[in-house]
């Protein structure tokens, strides 16, 4: 074959290609949006940077999955929750931590801090109609009713009937929410809650139009045309799988004070990718793989709230043993573990509560400091407590003593599963089998109590830490460890009745401590993201609960 | 011929049944339960399961099922709980598709002209640079060869965008990275395939017979070597447009394949169900197709099949 053919052949072959160019999918969605149906991809070319090109401040970020659901009672991830943060507004608005008014322009409390009366402010949705009390209390009862659903109705526990009405066990109007007008919504506590008020600037809490959840069932909130906002931005676009558009929301009732014209979320699913995006200028704000970060010197640590553990079943076994408990605990040297797993980037846990959640008026670590466990552990310590459950358990070698230690087939877990099994069979000498599975199947043992040890975590659902405690009272539902001890029981219900703010913080400490002390788990590590975000924007803040990004107020320069 | 289509039809429904079935019983089997999260009391997992209808029998489940497929139904996802499966597969399937159908242009022609060129000139320098990308094909995994394209094309040279789906340029990279594998392995095969007609009697019976080169080429060599080719096409080509896992969360492509491996994950049992009939209907499609081409390049199946 000569060489014109070879050079035919292969440009009839380039021709092919760029002829496919012309085909692409005109998707149903851009069509929905207005855009001419007969965009193809390649004419469509980049919604985004022709936003920026026309001077719109635009701040982009990326999310690694797409979001579940924007419908507001049912969102239940992060990622989720930042944007519901964006799009909606509750009765409050939590800015790091910080109660700010929302669409309630004040409230009163009752003495007993069991009734909370909320003023609402003259608002109105992103169609034009007010925003009324009816909106919050329907959304509300759409939290606990088990028609609906929500994989997050337990967030509701505080008011009164809560958890009742889930349970089937009554109907969802009697539910603690009342109507008194138009603008005025009073809200009755099963418990002096005094995180109540952080509570309701959550995605749950948000107010949501019974009309549009009725007409669109299940298809509501599923694309921007089928839910309404309240919020600094509102839903622009969602193209499943690929991005969602936010446009700032000229009805916000403070619209004057953000400055972005809009935001763009692209899915992408490779941290890796995200970050060559970022390089390219494609992204604002992205987080930098752990692995990489020495390469990123600027770039800023911050929280992202999860807190990682083991967990322990204290069912039977060398577990069901306090003083085993406690040579696991001192056994481990934390600093270790940190410099091992994650190169030292994450920070060793000290204690099992977040010491960043609110305390009082200052955070929990600040008003109460505490190491449980010394970071580099306490050699002598452990082999104490393992002598002493050694002749409790009648055994005579620690090597007897085998424990399975289960997680979750991911690179990273494997890697912090052989660094704890390596290191606390150095220690204590007893043999830590790994065992690794998927995820949905941890996470169904650890429900069933399948198990002896896991790692496991917990991102708090509200800046407070009963969050963390809640878990392990004997009674609790989400106690899946056979912890029981009718003193923490006794401190937690202390803390629930209690309405003065510092003796409930005081009472919390001691539970917490009560829980170390009892050798509950084993803290391990909180995790920490770095950020690297565009020199050009400016006010983009994080925090670790309720949403991880908050660019409400952020600025965008040309 | 008609017969024998109808035939393959009937056949075809059989087997998707059997499937819809096998997975059916599969994904229930699987670890896990779908309603698993730190705080999911048990009241709340009964109203989950109430509302997905899991509290019913799983025989009543089934043909619940199997009856709203019948009428085009494939329900709700279980994680995106506001969009249904078909749905999903109509917005995610028009760019997997095509990915694939770029990918599968380039390494499909680039892959036969490579393995004849080689097959051709055996032993001299075209051979042995066919015989190289070949093995590299296969070789290099294909997250390997996505990042070190977008490296080298998008970060190092910034000639072409590292990620997103969002016209002609963006097209490029993935499409090389997702076919390069298909390219290696086309390459191979017809090489091999041709280099055995060429030493087959009737070659040398017609060139003494003295029919021109090209003709030998077109007519004897390549229409006999390329049918090993063509069987092993039917499932690529399926798999390739139904979208790949990889290349999309490499490039951040909305595609298929990540819906797919995630649904698995997450076991959201629609939505696993869904995709399955989606994709054994692309293959059984393709394989369809495929021997209806045999009957066009071979004539023996052809009127066999009378």
């Amino acid at each position: 074959m000569d060489k014109k053919r070879v050079m035919a052949l292969v440009l009839s072959t380039v021709m092919a290609l760029s002829g496919a160019a012309c085909s692409t999918p005109a998707s149903k969605e851009t069509a929905a949006a207005g855009t001419s149906s007969d965009s193809t991809v390649a004419s469509g070319k980049d919604d985004a940077t022709v936003d920026t090109a026309s001077g719109e401040k635009i701040f982009r970020y990326s999310i690694a999955a797409d979001v579940a659901t924007l419908d507001q009672q049912k969102m239940n991830e992060s990622v989720a929750a930042t944007i519901g943060y964006h799009i909606q507004e509750g009765l409050t608005r939590s800015i790091s931590g910080e109660v700010y008014p929302g669409i309630a322009e004040s409230w009163d409390v009752s003495e007993d801090g069991l009734t909370y009366t909320f003023h609402l402010r003259d608002a109105v949705w992103s169609d034009g109609k007010a925003i009324t009390a009816d909106d919050f209390a329907y959304g509300m009862k759409r939290i606990v009713d088990p028609e609906v659903a929500s994989a997050f109705a337990f967030i509701a526990k505080p008011l009164l009937n809560a958890t009742e009405i889930t349970a089937g066990e009554k109907n969802v109007d009697e539910l603690g929410v009342k109507v008194i007008d138009e603008k005025t919504l009073e809200c009755t506590l099963a418990f002096p809650a005094p995180y109540f008020l952080q509570l309701l600037s959550m995605s749950q809490f948000y107010a949501t139009r019974e009309d549009l959840a009725e007409q669109y069932g299940s298809d509501f909130a599923g694309s921007a045309d089928k839910n309404v906002y309240d919020g600094p931005f509102k839903l622009k676009e969602w193209k499943p799988n690929d991005r969602i558009i936010l446009e700032k929301n000229e009805n916000y009732w403070d619209a004057e004070n953000v400055k972005l014209d809009g935001a763009e979320i692209i899915v992408v699913a490779d941290e890796n990718t995200a970050l060559a995006m970022y390089e390219q200028g494609e992204l604002d704000y992205v987080d930098v793989p752990t692995d990489l970060i020495p390469n990123y010197p600027d770039a800023e640590f911050y929280y992202s709230g999860a807190c990682d553990f083991i967990k322990l079943n204290t069912g039977d076994g060398p577990l069901a043993n306090r003083n085993f408990r406690l040579a696991l605990n001192y056994g481990l040297n934390r600093n270790e573990f940190i410099n091992l797993s994650t190169n030292g980037y994450w920070t060793p846990a000290n204690r099992f509560v977040l010491g960043i959640v609110g305390g009082e008026s200052k955070t929990w670590e600040e008003e109460h400091p505490y190491t449980a466990f010394p970071l580099d552990g306490d050699q002598a310590k452990a082999q104490e407590y393992l002598q002493t459950a050694m002749s409790e358990l009648g055994v005579s070698a620690p090597s007897e003593i085998q424990i399975e230690l289960l997680t979750t087939d991911m690179e990273r877990t494997k890697k912090e599963a052989e660094v704890i099994q390596a290191l606390l069979q150095d220690s204590l000498g007893i043999v830590i089998n790994i065992s690794l599975v998927p995820r949905a199947d941890r996470l169904s043992r650890e429900e069933t109590g399948d198990y002896e040890m896991v790692i496991s975590g917990i991102l708090p659902d509200y800046p407070d830490p009963i969050s963390f405690l809640e878990s392990w009272e004997t009674t609790s539902p989400y106690n899946h460890t056979n912890y029981s001890n009718p003193e923490y029981d006794a401190l937690l219900e202390k803390a629930y009745a209690d309405g003065n703010a510092t003796t409930r913080f005081d009472t919390l400490f001691e539970a917490e401590k009560l829980f170390m002390e009892d050798g509950g788990l084993v803290p391990l590590q909180f995790r920490r993201n770095a950020k690297l975000v565009n020199t050009a924007v400016t006010g983009v803040t994080n925090y670790f609960c309720g949403y991880n990004i908050n660019f409400i107020h952020a600025d965008k320069a040309e | 011929m008609a017969k024998y289509i109808l035939k393959r039809l009937a056949v075809s429904i059989v087997t998707l049944f059997v499937l819809i079935t096998v997975v059916f019983v599969l994904v229930r089997v699987m670890p896990g339960d779908p309603f698993t999260g730190e705080k999911i009391t048990p009241e709340i997992k009964a109203n989950l399961e109430a509302y997905y209808g899991f509290d019913k029998p799983l025989p009543v489940q089934y043909f619940t099922y199997v009856g709203n497929l019948l009428k085009g139904e494939f329900g709700y996802s279980m994680k995106f709980m506001n969009r249904s499966v078909g749905d999903i597969i109509a917005l995610s399937f028009p760019y997997s598709f095509d990915l694939g159908m770029r990918a599968l242009t380039l390494s499909i022609s680039l892959g036969l002209i490579f393995g004849i060129l080689a097959a051709r000139n055996r032993g001299k320098k075209l051979d042995l640079f066919c015989v190289v990308v070949a093995i590299l094909g296969t070789s290099i995994p294909d997250f390997i060869m996505g990042a070190l394209l977008q490296y080298v094309f998008g970060i190092e040279w910034g000639l072409l965008p590292v990620a997103q789906y969002l016209g002609f340029q963006y097209t490029i990279l993935p499409s090389i990275a997702l076919g390069f594998y298909t390219l290696a392995m086309v390459s191979r095969m017809m090489r091999a395939s041709m280099l055995e007609v060429i030493s087959q009697d009737y070659i040398k019976t017609a060139k003494s017979d003295g029919i021109s080169n090209l003709r030998i080429v077109w007519r004897h060599q390549i229409r006999n070597a390329i049918m090993p080719v063509v069987t092993m096409l039917g499932p690529v080509v399926a798999a390739t447009l139904t979208g790949t896992f990889v290349i999309e969360s490499i490039f951040a492509i909305p595609g298929m394949g990540k819906y797919y491996v995630e649904s698995v994950q997450n076991l959201d049992y629609s939505l696993v169900l869904g995709m399955t009939v989606f994709f054994g209907s692309v293959m059984i499609f393709a394989n369809f197709l495929v021997d209806i081409l045999y009957g066009i390049i071979d004539p023996r199946i052809r009127l066999g099949g009378k």
